[in-house]
This record gives C-alpha cells, structure tokens and sequence, in this order.
C-alpha cells in the first residue's frame, strides 16, 4: 500500500530528479526519467508490499529507466574505443612515470570523510561533465551504481575489455579533476 | 627501477584490478613500495569509489514548472 500518489511529486520530485541528473547529465532527460519512474509507480503500486521505503522502490525504478536509456544510447550510437576520450597515458605519463605536473598530490586530512559530503557529489559532478559520453556511463554503472564489470559492459554494449578502457580513463581523469576542484584545489 | 614496470603500467593494472579483484602482483607490489605516487593513486582510486557510492545527492531541483507537469501526468 503506498502513500496517495498526488503527494509524490512533492515528496520524492527533487531527490529522484538529483539521482538522475548525476547519471545522465542533461536536467530535459533526467525529468523525463522522473516522469517514467513515478507513472511506472503509479501503475504498478498496487504490487508495492511496503518491504523498503517507497523512495528505495522508486529510486529501484529509477535505476532501471537509467540503465535502458543507456542501453538505447550505446545502441544508436554504438561506443568505439577510438570514439571516446583520447588515450589519457601521453597527457598523464612520460614514458615510465609521472610527468611532474600530474602525479598525485596528498589529498590531506581525512579524505574518506571529504569523500562522503555535498561538496565532493558537486565536484564529481562537474568533473563528471567535462568526460565523454561513454567514458561517464562507464563510471556511473561500475562506481556509482554498483554493477559488476560484466552488467555494466552488457549495459553499454561494449566488450570488459573495452570497459576497462573506458574505467582507467575516467579514474585518471576524474582523479585529477577531483584533485584540483575538491581535494587539494590550493595544490593544482 | 627498470626491471619494475612503469608507473603508467602500474596506474592501469590498479585500475583493472579494482574490477577483477586479481590481487597486485609482486612486481607492482614492489613498485608501490618504491614510489609514492602509485602509493597516492591507489588510494585515491578507491576513495573516488567510496566517495561517489554514498556522496548525498547534490543538484538543483525540479523547477516548478516540471512538478506542474509531473502531477498533471500523475492525474
């Protein structure tokens, strides 16, 4: 039994909106996920048995909707390794170590903690944004939503070794993005 | 050193093995022991993936307009 569905907008509007545009990065698709999720909802509340919060159930939905859309995407325009990114190596690396202005800085005090706020979910938002189509769904289906290498290339259409391309580009990226923008930004 | 694989192979095969769960070979062991750098990204690989499991959502919110229109649908 779920609450009275004329107060969901309301009640779970902003958090399922937040959710979606993390992982889609357009605000037009990611209300058109929410719109789907919640008449997904609403059509089938009837089977919701209360076993987790009605958030939890339609952030499930939601979940769901995100990975078609993915799956529609990889298939109209099908992800290639020369597509994406170009190879990150030659920007990061000379030809055995770190160029001196990208190895790893210290992240200072208590980074798990900096990990966990508001602060770093905008950072790797926006670094999120500054990285390939196809380099973010990587990262969204593996660190994010959690699939395991095998779901998250099946969702993709692309082989675990082509994801695991798109995985490293993104953590070298996104390392240094999130250095610069959160962790260390008097550093970079 | 150069008998030990470099630090762009190293940074690769850690991320890799973030997705394999392999655990780190010998001679990558043995280069993290000898450069701090690998040591810092190893650790900042995984703190990328603690940090973007459980961050709050953060963003804007539905403009009024889409709620109008959310509700509209859901009537």
């Amino acid at each position: 039994m779920t609450t009275d569905p004329s107060g969901w907008v309301d009640a779970y509007g902003d958090r399922l909106f937040r959710y979606a545009l993390s992982r889609v990065r357009d605000e037009g698709a990611a209300e058109d996920l929410v719109q789907e999720t919640l008449l997904t909802a609403y059509k089938s509340r009837g089977r919701f048995q209360g076993a987790s919060s009605e958030l939890t159930w339609m952030t499930g939905i939601l979940r769901n909707k995100i990975f078609e859309l993915y799956r529609r995407q990889s298939r109209e325009v099908p992800l290639l390794p020369s597509d994406e990114d170009a190879d990150p190596r030659s920007e990061f690396f000379d030809a055995r170590h770190w160029k001196s202005s990208q190895a790893p800085g210290d992240w200072g005090g208590e980074p798990a903690r900096k990990a966990e706020t508001a602060e770093f979910a905008a950072a790797l938002r926006k670094c999120l944004d500054a990285l390939s189509a196809g380099v973010a769904r990587a990262f969204v289906l593996r660190e994010m939503e959690g699939l395991d290498p095998r779901e998250a290339a099946e969702v993709l259409g692309v082989t675990p070794g082509h994801l695991a391309v798109l995985l490293y580009r993104a953590r070298l990226r996104l390392r240094r993005c999130l250095e610069k923008n959160h962790f260390a930004p008097e550093a970079a | 050193m150069k008998l030990l694989p470099s630090c762009r192979d190293v940074s690769e095969y850690l991320s890799e093995a973030m997705d394999s769960g392999r655990p780190l070979g010998m001679h990558v062991r043995l280069h993290l022991t000898l450069c701090e750098a690998c040591r810092r990204v190893l650790a900042q690989f995984a703190l990328i993936r603690h940090g973007a499991g459980r961050a709050p959502e953060a963003g804007p919110s539905l403009s009024d307009e889409a709620k109008l229109r959310l509700r509209r649908a859901l009537e």
